[in-house]
């Protein structure tokens, strides 16, 4: 079988700083013991993530292909510029109706005809819209891919919104509603994006009762007409087809699709929100709090973005992290707890989150924000930041299996405008953050003074301590 | 034979040529038994430098006592609080630091536990496996520090959740036998009652290299990585063989049914199951195929009937939960406000008696086997979900060729051996009915849908 990869052993000035040798007495580190007896390599595996070739495409938009033939099956995925943030004000859900009903009636097929295309091929043929964008995307074994490409073509260019089934997907809908409000982790992020971003398209999450009865079919095909263009958007394949292959198919499929550019649809980002606030949520007979602490923090172009990865290594991403040390392994007060950046053109925040049993809900809470004024006050000893910066850089190597995930790297490349060398200085990139970076980071965008915590569960057991963290607000399920 | 793709094609106006299925490369592996009784099986793939390591235990919930449901997944938490050379915790920092990942989970029928590395740290993979299995450090503390986090495990998965005791109650409803009756977490009273000489009981017996299979894959060399298994394992001594567990479940007469009032629910559920045979048994394989022509994706035929043409439920699964013993065929579907739940439960009844009395289509059937090799082919895209799979199959079934041979049985199913396991095993004395209703909800007679909002 061909090698792949480019591999080299880099030595570096982070793996020689990396691993205590052998024999060194049992360091204590909160919730585990180092004996450092078993047998690590001080190497770390570098990789260089293979190269995507880059085409046009006839209907303007811009090609990344990543040919590998370890499996065969094809998969291909574009952006479009439909999105949550394209909907009318007070309209909430029509991107999301229109990428659902795109998918539920062409010229010549009904949604069964559809349904049923995509099953005899064993092929995902799909349309989604998150936030700031939408994406189409097929994926099949290589000999459905045409057969597939072709429904999603079908698609883009016939729909024709039938209203049966727009009324069906609003019953669907507001099942799924009803069904959110049992849910401790819908019930959480709901109110989270409302704190987070008031005044915007960001405060919803999903279409709500009231925009299920205004939607019309109107609202779909004209969001449809505006949104759904292709030129200047970015496309990828990867997988068993070659890049002269991969223009060949799509040309013929998705030249007739026309359109576009479209301007990206920008918003504020706001700062960190400046006064503490606890909101609760009623669920009554939990038996545990979910907590979110969370505030405004960096979106993914900012140049803190590589200081706090490394930051957020150290404090929340895993179990080697300190959240997940002390308060599942030393504390026992959770099953699983971490925090992330959500970092893109438009998110910009910085988040925590566990759930725990009602009765350690006081001292889970303290014990997440003693760790959060931790990692702002002390700098991380040297040995912690080796480890969690050897934990980025070594994991590297996990994301070439699958070429869609090598994709995805270089589309984030792109998407973003980095530089060609991103992935390749990537790194160096992090091994270069020190303590000092952290620490400065962490007083910028860990929240303490002013953070906003969101509790879901028993309030008639956890009200009152919760005002202990900071005013509180109720914030019942059904005003969400 | 095939009107519909005819018509698919005239449709689209675009004409593509079917091609020839893909083939894909068998997976080579090597089977080794060490003298203590440790069996290895190594698979080499040089895709990419990395390799998965797993590590399957024969022993699951099935293996527990009255009194100590849960014990097996609370042993695994156990595995991760140290042994003689590698302390508390000490195990996941390594793995994650090193730019690896893992995890462990225990069903009912086997535990296991796997880790996905670069390849230059295959030693410590090795290592840290070896470790545990021959000297994992049971203490006081850390028992009691694992029960909370299993304790929490549970509150999260099932207590606190809609339709997390529905669950618990099918298989109790559902298996007879204590073996499969209670759930792999347990009650909170028996995890209380775990004592530290239980988990070393529970060491000896279980957590011998006899009992064990080590499977490998991945940019490996197979000879020098055998040589470090060797060295690493070898010395870890052989214990007797666990009693194997009886699994057999006395014929069912009558349907059982049950009804939950869920205070954590707002919409009302309806959980079918039947029991049916091991996942190996040629009439579990065909039943397994079944389930995605009744209940797999938008084309399904409950999808379709319940959700789009009545529209009487909002979701429909169906699948098959597949064990080593008597597994369950299963039917689930989220009711939609408002309408009745028994007129939900009789359409499934019908779209089941179908299956009984009709074979399925040639269309059906064609479109489950290309399923059934996308998924095949989408599980060779991981080194580790190739060494999960050789360990479990070998350890479960003694057969590491499954890897090779399970999809093969599946695409050979027939409409007539579909049929034939319908009507032995879908029959209503054979099923089990939970019906999840909201707390305090009002019995149905709801108002119609738009009325919903307020």
């Amino acid at each position: 079988m061909r090698k792949r990869f480019v591999l080299l052993f880099a030595i570096a000035a982070l793996a020689a700083a990396q691993t205590p040798p052998q024999g060194q007495p049992a360091q204590s580190l909160k919730g585990v013991v180092r004996l450092n007896k078993a047998p690590v390599s001080n190497s770390v595996l570098a990789v260089k993530l293979p190269r995507a070739v880059e085409r046009k495409l006839a209907n303007g938009a811009k090609l990344l292909v990543v040919e590998s033939h370890r499996v065969p099956t094809i998969t291909f995925r574009m952006t479009i510029p439909s999105g949550d943030l394209r909907d009318p004000e007070g309209l909430p859900g029509v991107a999301t109706a229109t990428a659902a009903l795109i998918q539920l009636g062409t010229k010549t097929r009904s949604a069964k005809d559809i349904a049923d295309a995509a099953a005899d091929l064993g092929a995902t043929v799909a349309i989604n819209v998150g936030a700031e964008n939408g994406f189409v995307a097929v994926s099949a074994l290589t000999e459905n891919f045409d057969a597939a490409l072709a429904i999603l073509t079908d698609e883009l260019l016939n729909p024709t919104f039938p209203q049966d089934e727009l009324d069906k997907w609003k019953t669907r809908q507001r099942a799924a509603i009803e069904q959110s409000k049992s849910q401790p982790g819908s019930l959480a992020n709901e109110r989270l994006m409302k704190v987070l971003y008031p005044g915007d398209a960001r405060r919803f999450t999903r279409p709500t009762v009231e925009s299920l009865g205004k939607i019309t079919r109107d609202d779909l095909i004209a969001h449809y007409k505006k949104y759904y263009v292709p030129s200047g958007e970015w496309a990828g394949i990867a997988g068993d087809i070659t890049p002269q292959q991969a223009v060949a198919k799509l040309d013929k499929a998705l030249g007739e699709w026309k359109g576009g550019p479209m301007e990206r649809a920008a918003l504020p980002l706001p700062a960190p929100i400046a006064e503490k606030k606890v909101y609760l949520i009623p669920r009554p007979n939990s038996v545990q709090t979910m907590l979110f602490v969370a505030n405004l923090a960096i979106d993914r172009t900012s140049p803190d973005y590589i200081p706090c990865m490394v930051l957020n290594q150290v404090l929340g991403a895993g179990p080697s992290s300190r959240l997940f040390r002390n308060i599942r392994e030393e504390k026992g007060y959770t099953y699983g707890i971490g925090s992330f950046f959500s970092a893109s053109h438009t998110l910009n925040y910085f988040g925590a989150n566990t759930s725990v049993r009602t009765e350690v809900t006081e001292p889970a809470l303290a014990e997440l924000l003693k760790e959060f004024g931790d990692i702002r006050d002390r700098a991380v000893p040297a040995g912690e930041l080796d480890d969690a910066k050897s934990a980025i850089v070594a994991s590297f190597v996990l994301g070439l299996e699958r070429s869609g995930s090598v994709l995805g790297s270089w589309m984030t490349q792109r998407e973003y405008g980095f530089p060609e060398d991103y992935w390749d200085t990537y790194a160096a990139k992090v091994s270069a953050v020190t303590a000092d970076d952290i620490q400065r980071v962490a007083k910028k965008y860990i929240p303490l003074g002013n953070v906003q915590i969101i509790a879901v569960g028993d309030a008639s057991k956890i009200g009152e301590l919760l005002k202990k963290f900071g005013p509180v607000e109720e914030a019942p399920p059904d005003a969400n | 034979m095939k009107p519909f793709v005819a018509v698919l094609l005239a449709a689209t106006g675009m004409a593509f040529a079917q091609q020839a299925p893909s083939k894909l490369p068998p997976v080579k592996f090597t089977d080794t038994t060490l003298d203590n009784g440790l069996r290895v099986i190594i698979a080499e793939d040089h895709f990419a430098p990395v390799y998965g390591i797993a590590v399957s235990y024969k022993v699951g919930s099935r293996d527990e006592r009255q009194g100590r449901t849960g014990f097996a997944h609370l042993f695994e938490h156990m595995m991760f609080k140290g042994s003689e050379n590698v302390g508390p915790g000490e195990h996941f920092y390594l793995v994650f630091t090193k730019g690896g990942s893992m995890n462990g989970t225990t069903n009912n029928d086997r535990t296991v536990y796997f880790e996905v590395m670069p390849k230059n740290q295959l030693d410590l993979g090795l290592f840290m496996e070896a470790d545990r299995m021959h000297s994992l450090a049971i203490t006081k503390d850390n028992l009691e520090n694992q029960r909370q986090a299993v304790k929490e495990e549970r509150r999260l998965g099932v207590d606190n959740q809609p339709y997390g005791q529905t669950f618990e109650k099918m298989d109790e409803l559902v298996y007879d036998n204590f073996a499969y009756h209670h759930s792999v977490i347990g009650s909170m009273a028996d995890l209380d009652a775990a004592s530290v000489a239980d988990v070393q009981q529970f060491f000896k017996t279980y957590y011998a290299p006899n009992n064990a299979v080590l499977a490998l894959a991945g940019d490996l060399d197979t000879k020098e990585t055998l040589a470090k298994v060797k060295k690493y394992f070898g010395a870890i001594p052989r214990q007797e063989a666990p009693k194997p567990v009886d699994l057999s479940e006395p014929e069912k007469k009558e349907e059982r049914r049950y009804k939950i009032d869920d205070k954590l629910a707002r919409v009302p559920r309806i959980d079918m199951a039947y029991r049916i045979p091991a996942v190996t048994d040629a009439d579990g394989v065909a039943l397994s195929v079944a389930t995605s022509i009744l209940g797999g994706g938008q084309s399904s035929r409950l999808y379709q009937k319940l959700v789009k043409e009545k529209e009487v439920a909002v979701q429909v699964f169906c699948g098959v939960d597949g064990r080593a013993g008597p597994s369950k065929f299963q039917v689930i579907a989220l009711v939609r406000p408002g309408k009745n739940p028994q007129d939900v439960e009789n359409l499934i009844t019908e779209e089941i008696a179908k299956l009984n009395a009709e074979p399925v289509t040639d269309r059906e059937l064609q479109r489950a086997r290309t399923g059934i090799r996308r998924g095949m082919v989408t599980s060779r895209e991981s080194a580790l979900n190739t060494a999960i799979t050789l360990a479990d199959d070998t350890a479960l079934f003694n057969d590491p060729n499954r890897i090779n041979t399970a999809s093969e049985k599946r695409l050979a199913v027939t409409a007539a051996d579909i049929q034939k396991a319908a009507q032995k095993y879908l029959r209503t004395a054979n099923r089990v009915v939970v019906v999840s209703i909201p707390a305090g909800a009002p019995p149905a007679a709801p108002p119609p849908a738009p009325k919903l909002e307020k």
